[in-house]
């Protein structure tokens, strides 16, 4: 506690000291784990950053999704031997590595990631990073959830979206859309293989699979059970067919499809897996509410930037976090050109969020998904988020084909096979 | 004699350290963390979160089912099939025998990655070759990765391609191995090729098909690769899960290396117990 009293001064200084600091002959290498879009981008803003400090080179390595779990989980088991500086974590499944690695990642408090610092990101986003008084990683981007729907489609089934504030008024316009373009569905969700829907509709209503303290279980709250109740009055309407993630995206092609619900980071996949006579004809709206003065926002997905302890070049590697995640240009380059959603809250009054979108019929979409962002409601991953969504992905299938007489009683055997392999007590 | 052995020991010991850090420490090791909760940093003893959960615990259950579906259709069905392929193959009819012979033991040289994603793109709901056939002659499309029954079938074909000639090899060696007299002198007392089969063939071969089903038991006890990358991890909702991926998924997912340990450990006893029956079936045949 002293200590971290005699530092914070000095943490002080180094976050004001600022941009000047950073060009302050920094030297060395900094190598970064990423995947896909994001490693791309990472590539475009250590350019950046290269720029502004000659003496540093940043070296991205692009191992793929699993594989920068599989390799940190390796690293973090050897005693944090052959780890890079910087790697991305998904937030959900962050905290596993936390709880039995401590030691493997630099305290990110220790290098001047102040309490005024931290307080730029949503605190959503900061739940899963910070633990024991440590941060162990910093935010970077987020997945705020909004609908994606066909104008022409909705259109046709004289739906306008502004109408559509709860969930009965989604069931409602399905029914009149579907009923006005034969082949086509109201939604999609990819009931067989993930939570997503029920994730997003959960958090949107307060609720998670634990609670807020990450101490109990929690998915049988009223919260959840409403969510489920969502899901199933949508299954039954007939409204959201199965489908998976490629099977989404060929329907979206096809026009088979009029709306689909995601993080913010799906508009970079519709806009370029898209036919090009679609330009123009998606937009975007506020997921609807369970109630009609309901919450309308909710997280999905999102990743951020832990440093390892054993990093030799903790100070270059600081210096890159700030530039890439702290500061306004480096994330709104990122969300231009990648479609990566900033979880950075002042990147919302960048003027470029207030553009319209030609893809988008020149809505200004940015606006409408990071304006959602203060709203948004944290919810804990804990370290056995990976054991609670297989045990609740196999009861939803179950109770979506009758297996459980109410939303319930599906959720109370969820809640008790979670106590069952997770040893955490229901909440009370 | 004494010093012999002694001198023995210590030509073998550089071979003997690495087997007791590599081979008994982990065996000795995981038996003990098996009892261990490792949920996280520090340890405690709790065997209720290991061995306690294991039968109360659906997905295990669900691994374990699905494990024993696989044992109990697939390998039956595969082994019928690779008798009735290494009898045709040992036809005299046959052209070709040697390539007819390599074709069929082909699969198993093929890398698992890649006869995985083969099947993976063969079953692809819109696209794949099998939906289109399916179209084609009238029949509906099957919605193969999300419908849990018809991932199975895949799995099992799959595994059932890849396997079938392996052992169908195996059995015609012991098909070779039938003295050619025995259906000379069968064939004199016109006895159909048919009973032929099932009164001759069959049963002198039935050593070596007992040794094909041991293998298949144990490999199907292993399944890891074929769920792991055609049928997306076990997917759809664990419904192609095996024992062999539930325990990855405890150690290498979860991290939950004591728990873990206690599903491996039960992986080796149920192998040791179809080992041991294996061994009632010799005995009962002397």
């Amino acid at each position: 506690m002293n200590m971290r009293i005699a530092c914070a001064p000095l943490a002080i200084c180094m976050a004001m000291s600022g941009n000047q600091s950073l060009a302050q002959d920094l030297t060395g290498e900094i190598k970064i784990w990423s995947w896909n879009v994001a490693a791309s981008a990472m590539e475009t803003v250590g350019a950046e950053f290269m720029a502004a400090n000659p003496g540093v080179k940043v070296v991205v390595e692009d191992l793929g999704n699993q594989g920068v779990y599989d390799r940190m989980l390796a690293g973090c088991a050897a005693g944090g031997n052959d780890l890079p500086d910087l790697m991305t974590v998904e937030n959900h499944e962050a905290e596993i590595f936390w709880t039995q690695f401590p030691s493997c990642f630099a305290d990110l408090n220790e290098l001047g990631y102040t309490p005024e610092m931290q307080a730029i990101f949503p605190e959503f986003k900061r739940v899963e990073l910070e633990s024991n008084g440590a941060s162990y990683a910093m935010p970077w981007d987020s997945g705020p959830v909004v609908m994606f729907y066909r104008r022409d489609i909705y259109a046709a089934g004289g739906v306008d979206p502004a109408t559509i504030v709860t969930w009965a008024d989604f069931i409602a316009a399905g029914a009149r859309i579907q009923a006005a373009s034969p082949g086509v569905t109201m939604s999609q969700a990819d009931l067989n293989g993930d939570t997503d829907w029920f994730r997003m509709i959960a958090n949107e209503q307060g609720c998670g699979y634990f609670s807020a303290d990450g101490q109990s279980i929690n998915i049988n709250a009223p919260g959840c059970v409403a969510a489920l109740d969502a899901l199933r009055s949508l299954y039954d309407a007939g409204l959201l067919r199965s489908a998976s993630w490629d099977e989404k995206i060929q329907s979206n092609n096809a026009s088979t499809v009029a709306t689909q619900m995601f993080g913010g980071w799906y508009e970079g996949s519709i806009r370029t897996t898209s036919p090009e006579e679609q330009s123009g004809l998606w937009g975007m709206y506020l997921m609807p509410s369970v109630t009609a003065d309901g919450g309308r926002a909710a997280n999905l997905g999102g990743s951020s930037l832990a440093m390892s302890g054993s990093s030799d070049n903790k100070e270059a590697a600081f210096a890159f976090l700030k530039f890439a995640l702290a500061t306004d240009k480096g994330q709104i380059t990122m969300l231009r050109d990648y479609g990566l959603v900033p979880s950075l809250l002042s990147s919302a009054n960048d003027p470029f969020t207030a553009e319209g979108q030609p893809f988008w019929g020149d809505q200004p979409v940015w606006q409408l998904v990071l304006g959602t962002l203060p709203a948004i409601k944290p919810s804990h991953g804990t370290p056995y988020f990976g054991d609670a969504d297989a045990v609740f992905r196999a009861v939803q299938l179950s109770y979506l084909n009758g297996g459980y007489p109410d939303a319930k009683a599906a959720l109370d055997d969820a809640a008790q096979q979670i106590e069952l392999v997770t040893g955490l007590p229901l909440a009370q | 004699m004494r010093r012999k052995t002694g001198t023995a020991y210590g030509f073998l010991s550089p071979y003997l350290l690495v087997f007791a850090i590599f081979w008994i420490w982990p065996i000795f090791y995981s038996f003990w963390l098996s009892f261990l909760n490792t949920r996280q940093p520090p340890y405690t003893f709790r065997p209720d979160m290991t061995w306690g959960r294991l039968f109360q615990d659906a997905a295990f259950l669900n691994a374990m089912k699905n494990t024993f579906i696989v044992l109990l259709v697939q390998v039956p069905l595969m082994i019928a099939l690779a008798t009735l392929m290494a009898v045709l193959l040992n036809s005299r009819l046959l052209k070709a025998r040697g390539l007819m012979r390599f074709a069929f033991f082909a699969p198993v040289v093929v890398g698992e990655v890649a006869y995985a994603a083969v099947f993976r793109l063969m079953f692809t709901a819109e696209r794949g070759v099998v939906n289109k056939t399916l179209e084609s002659i009238g029949l509906p499309q099957v919605d193969w990765f999300s419908n849990p029954t018809a991932a199975m079938a895949v799995l099992m074909m799959a595994v059932t391609w890849r396997w079938a000639g392996y052992n169908a090899i195996l059995i015609l060696s012991g098909l070779q191995s039938i003295p050619d007299d025995v259906y000379e002198a069968a064939t004199l007392d016109r006895v159909s090729p048919v009973r032929q089969f099932f009164h001759i063939t069959l049963p002198l071969l039935k050593p070596v098909i007992l040794f094909c089903i041991i293998l298949s038991i144990i490999g199907t006890m292993q399944l890891f690769s074929e769920p792991f990358l055609i049928t997306n991890r076990g997917g759809p909702a664990g419904a192609t899960e095996t024992l062999g991926l539930f325990l990855y998924r405890q150690g290498f997912t979860s991290l939950n290396f004591g728990y873990a340990s206690a599903i491996a450990y039960t992986i080796a006893a149920i192998a040791v117990a179809i080992a041991g029956l294996n061994l009632l079936f010799g005995r009962e045949k002397a």
